[in-house]
């Protein structure tokens, strides 16, 4: 009865163990992957190691990370040290008070903290516009101050600092508890001012606090996703945030290698920091004395009065030193001419930043949005200062519309000529005075083989009883009853009330009799190559590369039905007051070249809008691969005119006809 | 008469309602040993730190050397201070410890910071661990020296910085009897030797009638008693002096003339003048200044109650009318036996009527009396341990 029990008792210790670390284990055996799947295994390989370690925007950010932790850590170490000493000189009650509002930031939900110090340091932007504004009116300032501050940099580090004292506070707080309070009054009595004795005693007494703190405060900020998202702005991405806009799609092997490194690195801090106080602990209890370290014995030796020099010397080296990389490292970049581009995850070819860099001098600051709707709202609220922006058509009609573009000067674009006249004086940009299309693609079905009787060639399969369970519903109101509306023969822009309710009441029937497995955006990938459901709403450029990653005995194919699809094209604008207008030009002059375009259509597989880049496409491929493109991919990839015939471009509709969208979408739930 | 060094003029400390100190008035000649005695919560550490400069008084004036230095802070004083529990600095092995305060650079004549040479710096310190007798332990941590070394170090490191007065806090408080007898006679030693002030603090009335010159007795932050240690002990102020001080038992008097008291309706001779005709007094009476005789022959009568054999003597509790008498005798008087007892003039010590009269004196509670003042005191005294860096912050 006993050994059964505590039988049981290790099985549910070993389960629990291996619930939390099973997940971290297969990540990191799948960043030694040599496919690119993140489910079957395919051999050991480094090469998602080496493939970072060459990625800029990921080098980039790790820099960011860095920098953010390291000067967060330094700064909130210094300010948490110096509050807890102030703590203990409070009354007990008074101090236990401000030791439980001191934990409070720890406890409190990150999104709440992140979102706060967003507000306000939005709302401080907008005091400070207006009062700096008025300062330069007056002209007592021999030079006028900056009217317009944004997100960014320093913001994400007042942030940290803002979350990291605490966590030093708590570390050492203890040790200030256990000091003999004695020990600052007998240093005074000897002769030392406070700060004095703040540095010979005070501060030996309360390092292994101090360290624990720091290393804390270290791990936190490297660690941190939430509240630098909200205050980092559009400009600047750490770690953490680059991982997350990385596995929008699909999680990348070279994902789970950087996911590996985090992990391993914050393990490391944490194994660093309980070493160092398990021995701490351990020589305590002996009291025993101890042989001096070599960095101990260096510092003794540095502290003899005749090393004074040689101490103040190598302090001011190294401050020197700290001081010269981080201008050189911050000062190289800001010195350096800069466009500031937004687009999508995994939506261009990287080596094209390189190479636009290379050429041109000019640094990329490039950055992803999550969608549309997220890019607008970002835009609306003042948070963003990007030059370049990439949305698609219907919101681009909005954004002209809302006066929020600023005309292009297309004698800065020659490239603008190659761009197939079919893309041009589109109705969303009818004149073609603020858009360079980038990319052009068609929604349509995509379906396993293997799981119909028969091709979906109509809208209908999406609500055909025979599917039930197995049909993936796009997540955006938009596109969903565009297909019911595609179906029901009407516009996918009507603004008819009572078509727009059929549309959706033949999607809620549909789910109501159980025929849709779930809403889903990226998920769809996953859900899609592991054949886990055979019927989706996609993008064709999207389809090209599930059917790439598609796991055995999944067959994936595309169709734009009979009764048509949507086609749509993204395209880049400049925002109104771009900071950087001429470098902006120049990216997308750059861009829409002929090179640039080739390269990005292999990348991302979405056609392109560069009439001899549409063309030289299958040459282009048969070079580089060595073998033919299928004709009927390309087909896929790049709609021919018979089909683009049949599909229809999204609109912006009226506000009550999105509003009745919004509504509708929330009747059908999730 | 040597000069005054040090005068506290009606210093007041008080935390909000609560007085801790109430007027204290006190002068500290150079070169004397004074001792701060009283029960905790007195007052005497309080007076202590005021002296040191790590609380400065609500009210009233610190003068040192006839300089108001209220506002100097305890690095500017001549003063140095050996703390309760050493507080020495356990990163530091013994010789830095005692090194620490001439580490420290002071401003010369002109105000320029000045460094002493190491060599100074390490003949001052072994000479200094020489004298209290901690030579050949100046690599040890001070976590591995045992507590009467640990003081030694303390006393060290304070002294080594040549003060002109030395404040010690209870500095034997956590020490064993033996050591504590040990380093009562080395402290006066020292102090002979090095021909300083020492203002000394302890609630162990035996240490402060062993060491001292003067002994201050202190009770609810007034100052009850100043005096050398005879005139204390033989000639206490009032009832809580007298009981503080030494063993006494304390009985309602009345003086019917100049050197006749009664007590228990009986007349008394004794050497005490000037008091109103039937004024009612306290008596103080020693218990080793009794004398007992047969029954017969007594002037009080009374019943054994209790015989405990002390070595040198037995501590005798004797009831008399319902009020029990200590008396320490060497001869043996068997419990339940009624015995006399005779006092000498010379032995019979009157004192006015005080807020303190008849709360001391019957030794019904012996037992408890003796433990309870022989706690030794932990906790630090009027809330001042909150704040440790008060003082710091205050200049």
């Amino acid at each position: 009865m006993k050994k059964q029990s505590r039988f049981g008792g290790r099985l549910f210790i070993g389960l629990t163990f291996l619930f939390l670390y099973l997940p971290i284990f297969l990540l990191i055996v799948f960043s030694f992957n040599a496919g690119d799947s993140s489910a079957v295994w395919k051999g050991f390989s480094l090469e998602w190691y080496s493939a970072l370690f060459h990625n800029r925007l990921i080098m980039e950010s790790l820099y960011t990370t860095l920098l953010v932790s390291l000067l967060a850590t330094a700064v909130a170490t210094a300010a948490g040290t110096f509050a807890a000493i102030g703590l203990y000189s409070l009354s007990k009650r008074r101090r236990d008070a401000l030791l439980v509002v001191n934990d409070i930031p720890m406890m409190n939900a990150d999104i709440v903290t992140g979102v706060s110090l967003c507000l306000f340091f939005v709302a401080f932007f907008q005091g400070w516009g207006a009062f700096a504004q008025w300062l330069n009116e007056q002209g007592w300032l021999p030079f006028q101050l900056p009217v317009r501050l944004t997100l960014g940099f320093a913001t994400m580090l007042l942030a940290h600092i803002a979350f990291n004292i605490p966590y030093v506070i708590l570390n050492v707080a203890p040790k200030l508890r256990q000091m003999d309070k004695n020990l600052v009054d007998a240093a005074q009595d000897l002769g030392c001012t406070w700060m004095q004795a703040f540095w010979k005693v005070i501060l030996p007494e309360i390092k292994p606090g101090i360290v624990s703190g720091a290393l804390i405060a270290f791990t936190m900020s490297i660690d941190d996703f939430v509240i630098s998202y909200f205050t980092a702005g559009s400009a600047t991405s750490t770690l953490a945030m680059r991982i997350y806009s990385m596995t929008k799609k699909r999680i990348t092997p070279e994902v789970n290698a950087v996911s590996t490194l985090l992990f391993l690195s914050v393990l490391a801090l944490l194994v660093l920091n309980n070493v160092r106080e398990i021995r701490q602990e351990r020589r305590a209890d002996r009291q025993e004395v101890r042989e001096p370290s070599f960095f101990e014995r260096l510092s003794m030796r540095l502290s003899q009065p005749s090393w004074r020099w040689v101490r103040r010397g190598g302090l001011a080296a190294a401050a020197c030193a700290f001081v010269a990389v981080v201008a050189l490292l911050t000062g190289a970049t800001w010195s350096q001419p800069v466009v500031n581009v937004c687009s999508w995850g995994e939506y261009i070819d990287e080596d094209l930043i390189i190479q636009f860099e290379e050429e041109t001098g000019t640094r990329v600051n490039y950055q992803t949005a999550e969608s549309n709707e997220a890019l607008y709202s970002l835009l609306k609220s003042g948070g963003a200062d990007y030059d370049v922006i990439v949305p698609s058509d219907y919101m681009i009609s909005q954004l002209i519309e809302e006066g929020m573009l600023e005309e292009l000067d297309y004698s800065q674009i020659p490239n603008f000529e190659l761009i197939d006249r079919r893309f041009r004086n589109l109705p969303y940009d009818p004149e073609n005075k603020y858009t360079v299309p980038y990319t052009w693609g068609t929604l349509g079905i995509i379906y396993n083989a293997n799981m119909v009787d028969e091709e979906p060639t109509t809208w209908g399969a999406l609500y055909d009883d025979r599917y039930a369970g197995n049909v993936l519903l796009i997540n955006n109101s938009r596109d969903a009853l565009a297909a019911a509306l595609f179906h029901l023969g009407y516009s996918v822009n009507t603004t008819d009330e009572a078509q727009i309710r059929e549309a959706f009441e033949l999607v809620a029937d549909a789910n109501r009799r159980g025929v849709f497995q779930g809403k889903v955006m990226d998920q769809v990938f996953q859900k899609m190559e592991g054949g886990n459901a055979a019927i989706a709403t996609y993008y064709a450029g999207d389809y090209l590369s599930m059917a790439d990653n598609q796991a055995e005995g999944v067959d994936l194919r595309f169709v734009i039905p009979e009764e048509g699809g949507n086609w749509f094209v993204d395209a880049m604008c400049v925002l109104k007051d771009a900071p950087h207008y001429d470098d902006a030009m120049e990216w997308i002059n750059f861009i829409a070249s002929t090179k640039a375009n080739l390269a990005n259509m292999d990348y991302i597989w979405y056609a392109s809008p560069n009439k001899e880049a549409l063309e030289q496409y299958p040459a282009y491929y048969e070079e580089e691969y060595g073998e033919e493109l299928d004709p009927e991919l390309y087909q896929i990839m790049a709609a021919p005119a018979d089909v683009l015939e049949r599909c229809e471009m999204y609109t912006v509709l009226p506000p009550e006809t999105r509003a009745l969208y919004n509504e509708l979408w929330i009747q059908l739930g999730t | 008469m040597s000069k005054e060094l040090i005068r506290l003029s009606d210093c007041v400390m008080s935390y909000g309602d609560e007085v801790v100190l109430d007027h204290i008035n006190l002068y500290i000649n150079d070169k004397e040993f004074l001792t701060l005695l009283g029960p905790s919560g007195c007052g005497k550490t309080t007076t202590l730190r005021i002296i040191g400069g790590f609380l400065s008084p609500t009210a009233g004036d610190v003068l040192f050397d006839g300089v108001r230095i209220n506002d100097v802070p305890p690095h500017k004083r001549a003063v140095n201070t050996v703390f309760q529990r050493y507080a020495l600095f356990p990163h530091l092995n013994v010789f830095e410890n005692v090194a620490f305060g001439l580490r420290i650079p002071k401003g010369d004549a002109n105000g320029r910071k000045v460094k002493l040479p190491e060599q100074e710096i390490h003949g001052r310190v072994m000479e200094m661990l020489e004298t209290v007798n901690l030579k050949g332990f100046e690599k040890r941590p001070v976590s591995a020296l045992s507590g009467g070394q640990q003081q030694r170090v303390a006393i060290a490191r304070a002294l080594v910085n040549r003060p002109r007065v030395l404040l010690l806090d209870e500095p034997l408080g956590a020490l064993d009897m033996r050591l504590r007898k040990d380093m009562q006679n080395e402290l006066k030693r020292i102090q002979q030797e090095m021909e300083i002030t020492f203002i000394y603090v302890t609630h162990d009335q035996e240490e402060a009638l062993a060491m001292s010159d003067t002994v201050v007795v202190m009770d609810g932050g007034r100052i009850q008693q100043i005096g050398t240690p005879e005139d204390i002990y033989n000639e206490p102020k009032n009832a809580f002096v007298a009981d503080f001080i030494g063993e006494s038992n304390i009985i309602d008097g009345v003086m019917r003339a100049d050197g006749v008291v009664e007590i228990f309706n009986r007349r008394f001779q004794c050497l005490d003048k000037g008091f109103e005709k039937d004024e009612p007094v306290d008596v103080v009476i020693r218990p080793e200044d009794v004398d007992i005789v047969d029954e017969a022959a007594g002037q009080l009568k009374g019943t054994v109650t209790s015989v405990t054999f002390k070595g040198v003597h037995y501590d005798t509790i004797v009831d008399f009318y319902g009020f029990k008498w200590l008396i320490q005798t060497t001869d043996y008087c068997p419990v339940d036996s009624r015995i006399g007892i005779k006092i000498d003039p010379d032995g019979i010590h009157v004192m006015k009527k005080s807020a303190y009269s008849g709360m001391f004196g019957d030794y019904s509670s012996y037992s408890e009396e003796y433990e309870e003042l022989d706690v030794v005191e932990d906790e630090p005294e009027e809330g001042e341990g909150d704040a440790p860096w008060e003082g710091g912050h205050e200049e």
